[in-house]
């Protein structure tokens, strides 16, 4: 498909978004009954999953365990279907096991585990679609479930994917606009603090241009904030109307 | 008070409720929790359903590829299932390669495809000897609640009913294969399998194994899919399934 415009001269993009302006994002806490905390998230079509047990004891070998803090165990997966072409191995692969380490690097910087000392945090993410922007699904719907499971953070962490396209920095990378080549990065953010969780590109940027590109991301992510942040105030006054308090 | 005793006398607490014929729960022996079914929410699958049964969730996807019939049978494709149950869906899992009951509950469900005939692999051939389709259909356990394999029918079953193949013709002069994505059809489900598991506990039977049944009793033993508990119900259940298959399909 040559020539297929990322931007238009009017300033919109393929899904016709502009180029600061995310997906349409739905989120639910809550929705599995065997874990300590899970969450469900939507943004445009990528949608994902992520599950939280713990704090408990460490599982394995004893001595992995951390005499101060908790350890962060973060697992991806990304459903066989979840992508056009059928997906092979659903997990143990490179990327899968690289996505886990950005998470666990991401999760650790935000939980608090030093109230934990000697356990073990489990967060496992699951892809049912992949449409672009999977790690930052995944950390969004992992902070809700973090929350939902009742483990302290830091901060909400927020995270959101950003490009360059003709001089332009676009937010929320959908799977064609990611497959077009040009630069990606992924941001993960503190909102309340403005510190970066995580932050990754594998692509050729010049620097120039890559405050533009932080200062979409960044945007982006509390735009991010303040969503999961109306979500989280939802659920807990849903369930406390259960509770009937 | 109830969560120490049942913890310390699990087969006691069972059987109190047992004696009043209801459950934990609140269910009847023979009643099955609220069934739920959403199909086609995956985009990128060929067909998908997702299926709960009280707690327990399964989602299937299914893919569809090409591949070169087996040269024992040129005019059979292939239906090849894999269940599998991811360490999210309860503590009991671990990560790693699939345990055996991921490993039993896939070649359930392949049984259940063999015997049932639900899809004629003929069907799926496109030309003999060279090109038939291959469907891929994954089932993910979300939350495991008991009741797997009950979980695991159904929703392949909803899944490959909302499952839409093109057309697919070979070209006579370059020998390949043209898709047509704009015809599609659905598959021929010639039989509809569906699954109930049942527990014999002491005397009584039970029906819809909710995680709580997952008990050894000393001496007793505990048996699946044998004999209908109660006629009623199983209908009931069957209505049930029946009235989410038969919904027009998206």
């Amino acid at each position: 498909m040559a020539g297929l415009e990322l931007l238009s001269d009017q300033g919109y993009r393929v899904d016709g978004r502009r180029a600061g302006e995310l997906r349409k994002i739905q989120a639910r806490m809550g929705v599995f009954a065997q874990a300590d905390g899970s969450a469900y998230i939507e943004q445009g079509n990528t949608k994902a999953l992520a599950v939280v047990y713990g704090p408990h004891e460490i599982r394995g070998s004893r001595a992995r365990a951390l005499p101060d803090r908790a350890l962060v165990n973060c697992q991806y997966s990304s459903a066989t279907f979840s992508t056009g072409e059928r997906k092979r191995r659903p997990h143990g692969d490179r990327k899968s096991c690289e996505m886990g380490l950005q998470l666990r690097q991401t999760f650790e910087a935000a939980i608090l585990t030093q109230l934990h000392p000697r356990s073990q945090i489990d967060i496992y993410v699951q892809v049912l679609q992949a449409d672009g922007g999977t790690y930052a699904a995944c950390v969004n719907a992992a902070t809700l479930a973090v929350l939902d499971a009742g483990i302290p953070m830091r901060d909400f962490v927020c995270a959101c994917s950003a490009g360059f396209v003709d001089g332009t920095a676009l937010a929320d990378l959908s799977h064609v606009e990611e497959a077009a080549g040009g630069p990606q990065l992924a941001m993960a953010l503190l909102p309340a603090s403005g510190q970066i969780a995580l932050l990754e590109m594998d692509a050729r940027l010049h620097e120039d241009h890559l405050e533009r590109v932080l200062e979409a991301a960044a945007r982006a992510a509390r735009d991010v904030h303040t969503l999961l942040d109306r979500v989280v105030r939802q659920h807990v006054r849903e369930a406390s109307i259960l509770l009937g308090d | 008070m109830a969560a120490g005793f049942k913890t310390v006398e699990p087969l006691e607490y069972y059987r109190r409720f047992l004696k009043e014929n209801c459950r934990p729960d609140g269910r009847e022996l023979g009643e099955f929790r609220a069934t739920t079914v959403n199909v086609g929410s995956i985009s990128t699958a060929d067909g998908s359903a997702l299926v709960k049964l009280g707690n327990t969730a399964v989602i299937c996807g299914v893919k569809a590829e090409f591949a070169t019939p087996p040269p024992d049978a040129p005019n059979k494709g292939y239906v090849v299932p894999n269940v599998d149950l991811p360490p999210l869906c309860s503590s009991r899992f671990r990560s790693g390669p699939p345990g055996e009951e991921a490993q039993v509950a896939s070649q359930f469900v392949a049984d259940v495809i063999e015997n049932s005939q639900m899809i004629r692999k003929e069907d799926l051939c496109i030309s003999p000897g060279k090109l038939a389709w291959v469907l891929y259909c994954d089932l993910i356990c979300l939350d495991c609640d008991g009741n797997i394999l009950d979980a695991c029918t159904f929703a392949l079953l909803a899944a490959l009913r909302n499952v839409q193949l093109p057309e697919v013709t070979i070209n006579e002069e370059t020998a390949l294969a043209e898709v047509n994505l704009k015809k599609k059809s659905h598959l021929n489900i010639r039989t509809h399998p569906v699954a109930t598991s049942f527990a014999v506990f002491d005397e009584g039977r039970w029906a819809d194994r909710g995680q709580a049944a997952g008990l050894r009793e000393p001496g007793g033993h505990q048996t699946q899919g044998g004999e209908e508990a109660d006629g009623r119900s199983l209908q009931e259940y069957e209505a049930q399934v029946n009235h989410h298959i038969s919904k027009p399909d998206l």
